[in-house]
């Protein structure tokens, strides 16, 4: 893992270090100089234990999500390296012919190209140079018919081989002519053992070998002298390839991998080579891979992080209403308010460097289980198998580390900030704050000019000292309250928004747009309230109700004459946390038909009445409190639903598997150079198939190209392009997202393709899509001027060289095959059209079938595969393929939500927080209550009740928010991808209500308890 | 002819540790109080008042003797009996008004009644009533932040009387006040322990609260060193 959202993860370590160490300097500096202040902040530590523990428990969350993506992305980064290394060992560059053969091979060079490249290398970064043949072929074990469709041969020059000990370190010189060595993996596939023979087809005519030995050297495949391999494909002096192995071990090596490319240049100009760095070209894809996983699990735990800043703020505005009463015992007896902001900021910092440390190190046990649960999810195909090699780097963890306490000790600064600023008297007496007083913005004006003009003063009367601490303290100090209370009031807000507006209009992104526009909506009531005295609840709900109706709202801005916006992944984000705090302002605002509601419904019972009246007239009079665990619960709830929503939708749409497979139940390749002569004529002969049970067969053919759009500026590319048949075109089901005008129906594309040789139809993986950048994969082969969602199809051609480039094509593309296609191939043209761009007669390299009855499609793959079992043949059932990938979809998109479900502990352990220190604050109202007929079971229920309220509140506000925003969402998808439609993900509903609840109420019992344990006698004695 | 006690008290004591000291903060108290009285309790800090009028009223229980209200043993009684017994036949005024300010006037002297199991609208009619009748009926919607001392000792008395309780126990009910304010509050007890003929038990410190009160029982060191009965025509108005 290299990279986080393309930042280097170098860099980004370096600068969180210094700004670690640099905090850390500040904040030890300032401990030395206030011993008194550090000494209260150190004995503040272990007063109330338990909630020392919830403290720290919120605190380390952030890091812990920062932690587990990064291991989970390092371990997947060297899941993927340390496979690389094990199949191609010392091998770091492959050099090539640069032209390929009809099937797609490379074709064969002179052995002279060898000695050339190895004189071109002589002084480079090289320890290992050989010339081998390396081919893919059928082979089948002649004593027990266990066949292997796709056997790597590897024949190299035994006098070469020094430098690629780990690959090919098997003695050559054992071997005689006809002889091999073969791996234990295929050994094992074929059933096979030393001595016995086995049957190579790289013609029809197979080639007998007899396994001289079996080798265990993690790479797959037979390993013969180049001679003999020469001989058997009668190629003598000839290759097809050239590794080099560079300085250094296997990994090692790839670093000189651009000097040994630089040093060939010349001579894969002249020649016409082409080299492949593999190598280095392995590992930056691992660690690209690793990069882009944790990128995503952190773009997906970005909600609960945000939730986690949420918890901080919180947990140290409720320490600081704790500690009130002694505050502004301290600030009488001449504690200044930056002594208040460095009692908690010690205490603050001490609490980050514990929490986070802890936080990195369950992140890694965290990381751990995904990996595991990633590795059960691949290793159940073939195709993506990978084993997991748990890796956790040094860097990753001062990452997580930094990072966690940077963001965690920020937040911890500016809580203490805050909550520094507290009225002696009212602190002391313990008195409530009274409602906020309406901003004078004129009065904060004039403050600014006071301080100007005492500045000017003092400098004028040369008293510096003085004037610079008025210049660079007092002048910007009321600058920012100046500032930060023209942007509660709005105007700052619309200030702002504005031109943000206009931005996003001009660089067409979305998500400025909407940001500017949200800053506007939001500032305009404040405005309101703040000329004409409109009130708190109304601006608030008017601001929160229309901040939801814009994001929620899948809005046709181009209807509105705005262009057609363009966004990144942060719209994720932002829309998410903006619908959020919308959603909770019209809330809170109206918490009291909220508490009246529930009240009729639920407290009319005669016991249940009084406990209803506390335990929600509680959590509506702390707004802020209130607010903030409300914004927790319903930010996570609320993403987790989205996802749950996208992924019902896709589940429903790709688990149709006849739309994905475009109605055929088969899908079966063969063998290149053993074509099979006439398919349905074998078929019919062979005693274990029926050509009855057979509904249609589609033969397709490919060719590797060069490919580029016409009209563009694009340059020519290697890319493959597949040839139909009329049997495929008639039968498949595939649909268009986009079909050119001229044709009515789906049906009429296919039929045109096959009658016109100037046509084509492209996937709609080489067409963008209307997702934003980050959420799509790019081909590197993409038409221009064309998106998925266009309304209709605009004119694209294509130009297409055949391999030897003297034949060529400009085709006209009149569809853009529909996404669920995902077994379409990218480029498709007639076979007739394919073949006049091929010197050399094509063969069929796919069948395509469909059967009459789709449930014996497993047993029939068993027996074509049998039947045609020198031809290569390779069957597979298209249901069990599509369920097969379903499921690894399904489990990564679980594994997102499980990740992402981390931050319900955010909320969970708010309730937690505040049940906690509500205890201990109402210890006397509760000594009152139990004094006038409440009984223990009534307080306990009382706490029970308060916390079910937010938890349920949260819940409800989080469900509806999901279930509205997926509406549009899904929507839109559908409109894109036929068959993506609305569907309530109920076992997500259900299980995170549950889940969020149930935790909810067990977080809360314990301090429930606590309370109903309060004697009356002892609580009322505080009133004396 | 001395009627029969609504409270009776028989050798009651309490002891509690206080660090290694063990405190005796009732020192086998013997004290009958008739229905209707209004009986003050005074003695200097720490003499036992409070203790009694917690112990009293079953809010917190002796370690001997027993406590006897209106012919029933409360410390026989379960806590959740017990506690039941204070909503349907006690009323509560402390010296910091102790209003729940999370609820409005109304809704805190309701609370009771609901506790009671009465239905949300009767308790809301009677407490309006009472709110009335102790002269706040206009703060009925306000919260205890917005009212003043007097206000809020007013509702806290309110919600005391709610219940049409038999005992009224007072902890420094003018304890928070100034003297005219006070003054205000004394005169509206006597006005409703006069018209209602509930027993009121006063712990104060305040000389000028004992002389409305028509027996004042004077406490030092966990035991009653002076009970003086006076004729209600001897108070002081």
């Amino acid at each position: 893992m290299e990279t986080l959202f393309g930042i280097p993860i170098g860099s980004l370590t370096t600068v969180l270090t210094i700004i670690f160490v640099l905090s850390a300097l500040v904040t030890s500096i300032m401990a030395i100089r206030n011993p008194i202040v550090l000494k209260m902040a150190l004995r503040n530590i272990p007063r109330r234990r338990a909630q020392t523990v919830l403290i720290v428990l919120g605190l380390m969350l952030a890091t812990l999500l920062f932690s587990a993506s990064f291991a989970t992305g390092d371990t997947l980064s060297n899941s993927i390296r340390v496979q690389a290394v094990s199949a191609i060992g010392e091998i770091d560059e492959i050099v090539k012919s640069e032209d390929r053969e009809p099937s797609g091979r490379p074709k064969f060079l002179d052995v002279k190209a060898f000695v050339e490249v190895e004189n071109a290398l002589r002084n480079s970064q090289v320890d290992g140079i050989v010339p081998i043949i390396e081919l893919e072929t059928t082979a089948i074990s002649v004593a027990t018919r266990r066949s292997e469709p796709r056997l790597s041969v590897l024949g190299v020059d035994p006098e070469k081989v020094a430098g690629f000990d780990r690959i090919l370190g098997v003695n050559f010189d054992l071997l005689s002519p006809g002889q091999i060595f073969l791996s234990v993996e295929e050994a094992n596939e074929l059933d096979i053992v030393k001595g016995q023979k086995l049957a190579l087809y790289f013609s029809p005519e197979p080639s007998i070998v007899e396994v001289f030995d079996i080798y265990d050297n993690g790479a797959s495949g037979a390993l013969l002298r180049l001679e003999d391999f020469q001989e058997i494909l009668s190629k003598p002096e000839m290759i097809n390839g050239i590794y080099i192995s560079n300085t250094g071990n296997a990994v090692g090596g790839a670093k000189f991998s651009d000097e040994v490319e630089t040093d060939l240049k010349q001579i894969t100009e002249d020649i016409g080579l082409s080299v492949d760095t593999i190598k280095k070209d392995t590992l930056e894809i691992a660690d690209q891979v690793g990069g882009s996983l944790a990128s995503i699990f952190l773009l997906f735990g970005s909600f609960s992080i945000i939730a986690g800043i949420l918890l901080i703020s919180l947990i140290f505005v409720m320490l600081a209403a704790e500690r009130k009463r002694e505050l502004g015992i301290a600030r009488a007896v001449g504690a200044q308010r930056n002594h208040i902001v460095r009692l908690f900021t010690f205490e603050g910092a001490i609490y980050s460097l514990v929490a986070a440390a802890i936080g990195c190190l369950l992140g890694v046990l965290v990381g751990l289980v995904m990996v595991q649960v990633i590795g059960v999810a691949l290793g159940s195909t073939e195709e993506f198998k990978l084993e997991i090699a748990f890796s956790f780097r040094w860097q990753s963890m001062v990452l997580a580390y930094t990072l966690g306490m940077v963001v965690t000790f920020g937040v911890v600064v500016i809580s203490a900030i805050k909550v520094s600023s507290l009225n002696i008297v009212r602190a002391v007496r313990d008195i409530p704050e009274p409602p906020s007083e309406v901003v004078r913005l004129n009065l904060l004006i004039k403050q600014i000019a006071v301080v100007i003009a005492q500045t000017i003063r003092s400098f004028a009367s040369l008293k510096i000292k003085r004037a610079i601490k008025l210049l660079f303290l007092s002048i910007p100090r009321s600058l920012i309250k100046f500032l930060w209370a023209a942007f509660l009031t709005g105007y700052l807000m619309i200030l702002l928004g504005i031109p943000q507006v206009f931005s996003g209009i001009s660089s067409e992104q979305l998500t400025l747009f909407l940001l500017g526009l949200s800053l506007t909506i939001i500032g305009i009531p404040l405005v309101i309230r703040h000329l004409f005295g409109l009130s708190e609840r109304l601006a608030y709900s008017i601001a929160g109700a229309l901040l939801v109706i814009l994001w929620i709202v899948p809005w046709d801005w181009e209807s509105f004459g705005l262009p057609n916006f363009d966004a990144g992944v942060e719209i994720f984000v932002t829309s998410g946390v903006t619908i959020v705090v919308g959603a909770v302002w019209v809330v809170i605002y109206n918490s009291d038909y909220i508490v009246n509601l529930i009240s009729r419904a639920i407290g009319q019972g005669r016991t249940l009445a009084p406990i209803v009246r506390t335990a929600t007239a509680y959590p509506m009079s702390s707004r802020l409190r209130t607010g903030m665990t409300l914004a927790m619960f319903s930010l996570v709830i609320f993403t987790l639903m989205v996802v749950g929503f996208i992924n019902a939708a896709f589940a429903g749409a790709f688990n149709d598997t006849k739309r994905i497979s475009g109605g055929f139940d088969i899908t079966s390749s063969v063998n290149f150079s053993n074509p099979i002569d006439d398919f349905p004529d074998e078929i019919d002969q062979a005693d274990s198939l029926n050509l009855d049970e057979f509904l249609a067969i589609g033969k397709l053919s490919g060719l590797p190209v060069k490919i580029r759009q016409s009209q563009t500026e694009q340059d020519f590319q290697d890319w493959f392009v597949t040839g139909i048949d009329a049997g495929y075109a008639e039968y498949v089901t595939y649909g268009f997202t986009l079909r050119d005008a001229q044709y009515k129906t789906d049906r009429d594309v296919w039929n045109a393709l096959i009658e016109d040789e100037s046509l084509a139809v492209v996937s709609s993986r080489i067409v963008a899509s209307g997702a934003p950048e980050g959420f799509r994969e790019v081909s590197d082969f993409e038409l221009e001027n064309i998106q998925r969602t266009d309304s209709e199809m605009p004119e694209v051609f294509i130009e297409i060289e055949g391999p030897t480039g003297a034949q060529s094509k400009k085709l006209k593309v009149i569809g853009v095959v529909e996404e669920q296609a995902v077994f379409a191939r990218s480029v498709i043209i007639s076979q007739t059209s394919l073949q006049k761009l091929s010197p050399v007669p094509l063969p069929v390299l796919w069948y395509e079938i469909a059967l009459k009855d789709p449930l014996i499609a497993i047993q029939t793959a068993t027996a074509l595969e049998e039947v045609f079992v020198e031809n290569g043949l390779q069957a597979e059932s298209l249901e069990k393929l599509v369920k097969e990938q379903n499921a690894i979809s399904l489990t990564f998109n679980k594994l997102i939500q499980g990740f992402m479900g981390l931050g319900l502990v955010v909320g969970i352990a708010a309730l937690g927080v505040i049940a906690a220190r509500s205890v201990v604050e109402r210890r006397l109202q509760i000594g009152v209550l139990r004094a006038i007929g409440f009984r223990k079971e009534m307080v306990q229920l009382s706490f029970l009740i308060e916390s079910s309220f937010i938890a349920l509140l949260g819940i409800v506000v989080g469900l509806s928010l999901g279930f509205g925003l997926s509406y549009g969402i899904v929507s839109n998808i559908g409109e894109e991808i036929p068959g993506v439609s609305y569907r309530i993900p109920w076992s997500t509903v259900i299980g995170v209500t549950v889940v969020a609840y149930g935790a909810s109420l067990l977080m809360t019992f314990i301090p429930a308890r606590q309370a109903s344990k309060i004697y009356p006698a002892e609580a009322l004695r505080f009133d004396e | 002819m001395m009627n029969s006690p609504i409270i009776a008290a028989h050798s009651v004591t309490k002891t509690y540790q206080a660090g290694e000291i063990e405190v005796h903060a009732l020192n086998g108290v013997d004290l009958a109080i008739e229905k209707g009285q209004m009986v003050a309790v005074m003695g200097p800090s720490g003499s036992g008042k409070t203790t009694l009028l917690n112990i009293f009223s079953g809010i917190d229980d002796a370690t001997s003797g027993q406590v006897i209200i209106d012919g029933v043993s409360i410390h026989g009684m379960s806590d959740g009996d017990r506690t039941t017994y204070r909503a349907l036949n006690m009323g509560f005024v402390f010296q910091s008004y102790n209003l729940l300010p999370v609820l409005t006037g109304a809704e805190n002297v309701e609370l009771p009644l609901l506790l009671a199991g009465k239905s949300a609208s009767s308790s809301r009619k009677k407490a309006l009533e009472v709110l009335d009748m102790v002269e706040v009926g206009d703060q009925a919607n306000k919260r205890p932040s917005e009212m003043s001392g007097g206000q809020q000792q007013r509702i806290t008395i309110a919600r005391a009387l709610v219940n049409d309780p038999a005992i009224v126990w007072a902890d420094e009910p003018t304890g928070a006040l100034d003297s005219e304010t006070g003054g205000l509050i004394m005169d509206l007890l006597c006005k409703l322990n006069e018209e209602r003929e509930q027993t009121f038990v006063l712990v104060t410190h305040d000389q000028t609260v004992g002389s409305r009160a028509e027996r004042l029982i004077f406490m030092r060191d966990g035991k009653i060193e002076s009970d003086e009965v006076r004729s209600k025509a001897s108070l002081i108005n």
